[in-house]
């Protein structure tokens, strides 16, 4: 399996950087907390779960030999693992630190509005290529709102981050007044692979493989899309836009098949879906396209994007400094220039409403 | 109404002087609680009096728009019958109406709650028993599957091999959603039990789906597509498990979850072995070729994508052309019509194994 390909100029929509440690994220937290840290001797293992140090997705054999398996907790480290490497035009940061704090919604509050004011000082206010996610409580919708109004009118905070391992469906009413604060502030939403442990990953028990672990990721996504559609989060906000990030595509297509067919027979139940579901999910949700799973031939995989209907829902990500091999280069060495272009570059562009830096000539 | 048949036995094949054009993978026939307490022990029948099945039926959390969820043909004006309980109406309905060779039912009382062993033993075989008597002497078109205590699967063996001998049960049936992934090493005897009689293992939609990665949807509709999305790691858990290479002859038949998800399903797991196949030594294959040689599908309900094309391209990315048996799912609401359910782009030789020719290689009908 080859090592993943960076697109030089490209909207990167998924990059990871983590603080190394609580240390890194004390200046932003209150003495209350601080002592808590210290005293309960809490631990950054974060999601540990999710990255193990020597799994083969953490990060390539090359980083983890030179014990970057971690994502950057630095400004210079991004720049001499990341940025000099890849050249993005823009790349929007990930700090999944806080989908799985813990169980306490006072600390969840505290960590992400610390993993956002880290997240400012260490890395946007020093490169303006720079745009992040939003960290917010993955346990208390209310508090999620309030980080949202806190910290979301800076504008390089362009989508608020949401695991896809949730208590309950992120389209569920009692997170609407978040995506309506969100929505005030031109923010998007992104479902990133992985979130609340201590719970079954499967929707039917525990696994017992990383394997089917990472692999989960993905069927939680499509549960959650089913979600955010049938609780008629769209109908409600209708300029609000979803970014899958690291959950896979390839299962898009015969989803919306379903959910189509299913719709036409018990449309009663969710009357605010008004449209098929299939047209929401075109018009409201793009995917990326770190991992990318598949079909192993040229015939197979342009069937793929037919039944997709377009490549336009994809967007471009190098999921820095994640290993899921170089899936996607074998598709967008199908695609035409100007197809090319909207998935590494001109898609991504438009949900986060970026201009181009400098000049970029499409290949 | 018609006239009640006298029951021609089940020594008597129905279709033996015929070839056999069309099979029923997925016939849901229901028990009222008191038709199973006749079968029960006087324990269990108090128990079943005393606290009723404890949890509430999957229809109690996810009501059905209309109609309960069941075609609006389905209940018998029979006191005491409730949907899919009386024979001569899904005789009328089902086996007549379409003259079907063969027609496999799936009890799924046993499925959603999570009883004790004592009361889990008797209550699966409560259901065998009313199957049998029920319904396998009511037609000999009818087959039926093994309900099993499948939480307790030394309890759920010994329910197999009393049933092994009654070549009318021609399956094992799992809910797929049970405590642990079914790929799980506690679930392999139930395999192994099944394969050793020649049994496939049908793992239908149902259990106990209780804690899934995402929540609890707040809808039927989404929890009814999510079917689909249960399944995919079912399967997920069955080939990462070791499940196929620890009971190399298990076949399994994934029921009423869909079918055109598997393509992705397999590009996925192919790739994320590719990647991680030092963690797992017991796979000594790509994960798709294991679905190939273990894996079958119920239509019902089958994706329906605008472009009718776009299936076809489904089901040969997912190498389905063997492994798809047609499932009419009465008397859900959406039920499937043998006549109208298949798109013209299924082409007459795929059309014919889907009806009868793939569940003839897989169960032996007619031979």
């Amino acid at each position: 399996m080859s090592a993943p390909v960076h697109e030089p100029g490209a909207v990167d929509c998924d990059v990871h950087v983590a603080p190394a440690a609580y240390a890194d994220l004390l200046p932003y937290l209150s003495d209350y907390w601080r002592q808590y840290i210290s005293e309960a001797a809490i631990r950054l293992t974060g999601v540990g779960h999710a990255y193990p140090p020597g799994a083969p997705v953490t990060a390539t054999a090359e980083a983890r030999e030179k014990g970057w398996a971690t994502p950057p907790s630095t400004y210079e480290q991004l720049v001499e693992r990341y940025l000099d490497v890849a050249q993005p035009q823009h790349a929007v940061l990930n700090c999944i630190t806080g989908f799985d704090v813990h169980r306490n919604p006072y600390f969840a509050a505290a960590v992400a509005a610390a993993l956002n004011d880290w997240v400012r000082e260490t890395f946007l206010d020093k490169d303006e290529r720079l745009r992040a996610s939003l960290s917010v409580s993955p346990v208390s919708p209310e508090d999620a709102t309030a980080e949202v109004e806190r910290a979301g009118d800076d504008p390089r905070f362009v989508q608020v981050l949401l695991p896809v391992r949730s208590d309950l469906p992120w389209g569920h009413k009692n997170n609407h007044a978040m995506f309506e604060a969100a929505c005030q502030r031109s923010l998007q939403v992104a479902l990133h692979a992985w979130g609340r442990a201590g719970k079954s990953m499967t929707p039917s028990g525990f696994a017992t493989t990383y394997l089917e672990d990472y692999l989960a990721n993905q069927p939680i996504a499509q549960a959650q899309m089913l979600s955010f559609v049938s609780e008629g989060v769209f109908a409600r906000f209708p300029d609000l836009r979803v970014m899958v990030t690291e959950c896979g595509f390839a299962w898009l297509p015969t989803l919306l098949w379903r959910f189509d067919k299913d719709w036409k027979g018990v449309w009663r139940e969710v009357p605010w879906v008004k449209d098929l579901p299939s047209e929401y999910v075109h018009r409201h949700f793009c995917l990326s396209t770190a991992p990318a799973h598949l079909p192993p031939d040229e015939a197979g995989r342009a069937q793929l994007l037919e039944m997709l209907g377009s490549s336009q829902m994809l967007a471009y990500a190098s999921d820095f400094p994640h290993d899921h091999g170089d899936s996607i280069a074998p598709l967008l060495d199908q695609l035409s220039g100007e197809e090319r272009h909207g998935v590494v570059h001109a898609t991504a562009a438009a949900f986060y409403g970026l201009k181009p830096l400098r000049t970029y000539t499409s290949t | 109404m018609t006239t009640v048949q006298p029951n021609p036995g089940p020594e008597t094949a129905a279709a033996a002087d015929r070839a056999v054009k069309l099979i029923d993978c997925d016939v849901h026939a229901q028990a009222t609680e008191p038709m199973l307490a006749a079968h029960l022990g006087p324990w269990a029948r108090a128990q079943l009096e005393h606290y009723g099945r404890r949890t509430p039926r999957i229809t109690d959390w996810y009501p059905r728009a209309r109609n309960g969820g069941m075609r609006v043909d389905a209940w018998p004006n029979k006191p005491g019958h409730i949907w899919g309980s009386d024979p001569e109406m899904l005789r009328e309905q089902l086996l007549d109406e379409y003259d079907m060779d063969y027609a496999i039912l799936e009890v799924l009382s046993g499925q959603d709650c999570y009883d004790h062993p004592d009361f889990s033993r008797e209550w699966n075989h409560a259901i065998n028993q009313w199957q049998t008597e029920t319904w396998l002497a009511f037609d000999p078109r009818l087959r039926a599957t093994i309900a099993v205590p499948h939480e307790y699967p030394d309890l759920a063996v010994k329910e197999i091999e009393k049933r092994a001998g009654d070549e009318r049960f021609v399956a094992v049936l799992l809910p797929a959603s049970a405590a642990e992934p079914l790929g799980a090493p506690k679930y392999w005897p139930i395999f192994a039990a099944a394969t050793e009689c020649g049994r496939p293992v049908v793992v239908h939609t149902g259990g106990y789906v209780d804690h899934r990665g995402a929540g609890y949807p707040s809808f039927y509709l989404d929890y009814h597509v999510g079917n689909g999305i249960v399944t995919q790691g079912q399967l997920t858990s069955m080939v990462a498990g070791g499940l196929f290479e620890e009971v190399p002859g298990v076949r399994v038949v994934m029921t009423e979850s869909g079918v055109a998800w598997a393509a992705a399903l397999r590009w996925s797991l192919d790739a994320a072995w590719e990647q991680m196949r030092a963690d797992h030594p017991r796979l000594t294959r790509r994960p798709s070729e294991y679905i190939d040689e273990h894996v079958w599908f119920t239509t019902q309900p089958i994706e329906e994508p605008e472009d009718p094309q776009h299936l076809m391209y489904a089901i040969e990315q997912a190498n389905l052309r063997d492994k798809l048996l047609f499932a009419t799912d009465y008397p859900h609401w959406d039920f499937d019509s043998p006549k109208q359910a298949l798109p013209r782009v299924i082409d007459k030789e795929l059309r014919q194994k889907i009806l009868s020719g793939n569940a003839v290689q897989l169960y032996g009908f007619g031979s």
